[in-house]
């Protein structure tokens, strides 16, 4: 009984590592300025409901201040900080199939488009995109809605669809199979990411540790050579 | 010790019991029944219904159609590579079906061998459904088909029926529970199928979310409409469950032939 005792609390805390529950979109740049520490990346909604079912994070990284605020106003992590901004863009595969050249191209029917689902951040700010630029009608070329921005990339990247919106920073890692078109300034929404640190953890230290890290003019250098803007 | 080992079997049991059954119960507990029921006339619920029961019809009619002469072939005949093709069949049972869904893409993706436009539609739905339920049918159906009684087949076919109609006459409607239970297994695991679909076919409302990847989808956003969702999903598999117990004491040949003496 005691030695399951032990096993379970060695899964429970796991080292010294901090527990950072990120958006998808951080998936490249926080290992890098952090390896110390264990990542969970998935779309910052799910992250926040885990978070308020009581996962074991220390870190909450999310791409939208909604969430933060969200777990904030429950009482669940501390006071939310920005640390970056960010902001979108529209890929197709290298091969771009459909031909599109910019976002007014989505219109055409038969259009394979893939976007984040509502409540994910990046849907969010796709859905609000479209919007400001009149464009709401191309969202009848949705095949797919994914579950974070990674997905979306994904299936972009291998070719399956032929247009999707995901974040600027996204598009260096796959910068070989895709195409990245720019869109128009008027239409862009704030994308501000927010860190709070989780109460409940139990590497506060640690989690304060990398958030000022994130604020700190070397993280700042990191997080703008991987193209995030800053606040 | 004598005494203790009894009890020790009662004690895992309820346990493992105890520990089975709590999930399926705490989905009917957290919310109640009435507000369970509400939540499944939910959009998101209703679309995922209509496209899980359609996309679950035609795979099931492809594995009918398909899986019933091949399991027909792979029980009746002896020929090189049977033992390979068999395992084939069973191959998908143990594949993640991640894996599967990567699969699906390299070989239907439009960038993939044979380079089809199936993914994001049901049709790619109805593909992933049938790759990893298709090994629950065939399997049922070749153990149907083997537990024949030969002396039946080799009447029919002394008798002069051609090999087309003892197929149709005689082996089918004797295998006809056992090929029924396979076939509601096989129904069961399409409708919970997950990782293929979302991979191969994406998740979009009304056209490819099933039901399993409506609670993907809700858990965070919805979580009730994700526990009806689920809760319908228990009771539908429990029901499946049923009928694949009880279908092979509904025989279907009340009566025994005496062996012949050649077995």
């Amino acid at each position: 009984m005691r030695a399951l005792g032990l096993l379970l609390g060695l899964l429970a805390l796991g080292g010294s590592k901090p527990t950072v529950y990120a958006a998808a979109s951080l998936t490249e740049i926080l290992p890098r300025l952090q390896p110390a520490a264990r990542y969970q990346f998935a779309g910052s909604d799910q992250l926040a409901y885990q978070i308020q079912q009581g996962a074991r994070a220390d870190l909450f990284l999310a791409a939208s201040p909604k969430y933060p605020a969200r777990l904030y106003a429950q009482g669940l992590v501390e006071r939310p900080v920005v640390f970056a901004t960010n902001t979108m863009v529209l890929i197709v595969p290298r091969a771009n199939p459909a031909r599109i050249r910019s976002v007014y191209g989505l219109k055409r029917k038969g259009i394979k488009l893939v976007i984040g689902a509502k409540g994910l951040p990046i849907g969010d700010y796709t859905r609000k995109l479209l919007a400001n630029l009149d464009l709401t009608s191309v969202l009848a070329n949705v095949v797919s809605e994914e579950d974070d921005v990674k997905l979306v990339v994904a299936k972009v990247a291998l070719g399956e669809a032929d247009a999707g919106f995901v974040y600027r920073t996204d598009v260096k890692p796959v910068r070989t199979n895709v195409y990245r078109i720019a869109l128009p300034a008027k239409g862009q929404p704030t994308v501000a990411y927010e860190g709070a640190v989780v109460r409940a953890g139990s590497h506060k230290t640690e989690a304060r540790a990398l958030l000022r890290r994130l604020l700190s003019p070397a993280g700042r250098t990191r997080l703008r050579d991987a193209g995030f803007g800053l606040p | 010790m004598r005494r203790l080992f009894p009890l020790f079997l009662f004690g895992a049991a309820a346990t493992a019991l105890v520990f089975l059954v709590l999930p399926v119960i705490a989905i009917f507990l957290r919310v109640p029944p009435g507000t369970l029921l509400r939540q499944l006339d939910d959009p998101v619920a209703r679309d995922a219904i209509l496209v899980s029961l359609r996309t679950n019809a035609a795979a099931e009619a492809l594995l009918l159609v398909l899986g019933t002469p091949a399991a027909y072939l792979l029980a009746t005949r002896r020929f090189r590579g049977r033992s390979v093709a068999v395992t084939l069949v069973e191959l998908p049972l143990v594949l993640p079906p991640a894996v599967a869904g990567i699969g699906l893409l390299a070989a239907f993706g439009r960038t993939g061998l044979l380079g089809t436009s199936l993914p994001f539609t049901q049709g790619a739905v109805v593909v992933a459904i049938a790759f990893v339920a298709s090994p629950f049918y065939v399997r049922a159906g070749i153990a149907a088909f083997e537990s024949l009684d030969r002396t039946l087949v080799d009447a029919a076919r002394t008798l002069g029926a051609s090999p087309a109609r003892v197929f149709f006459r005689v082996a089918l409607p004797l295998a006809r529970s056992g090929l029924a239970a396979g076939a509601a297994l096989a129904f069961a695991r399409g409708l919970g199928e997950f990782g293929a679909t979302i991979m191969f076919a994406g998740s979009l409302q009304g056209v490819t979310q099933t039901l399993p990847l409506a609670v993907y989808a809700q858990f965070a956003r919805d979580f009730d409409v994700a526990l009806a969702v689920g809760a319908l999903l228990v009771a539908v598999s429990f029901a499946l469950l049923l009928v694949v117990k009880w279908a092979p004491s509904v025989s279907t040949s009340t009566f025994r032939f005496a062996p012949s003496v050649s077995r």
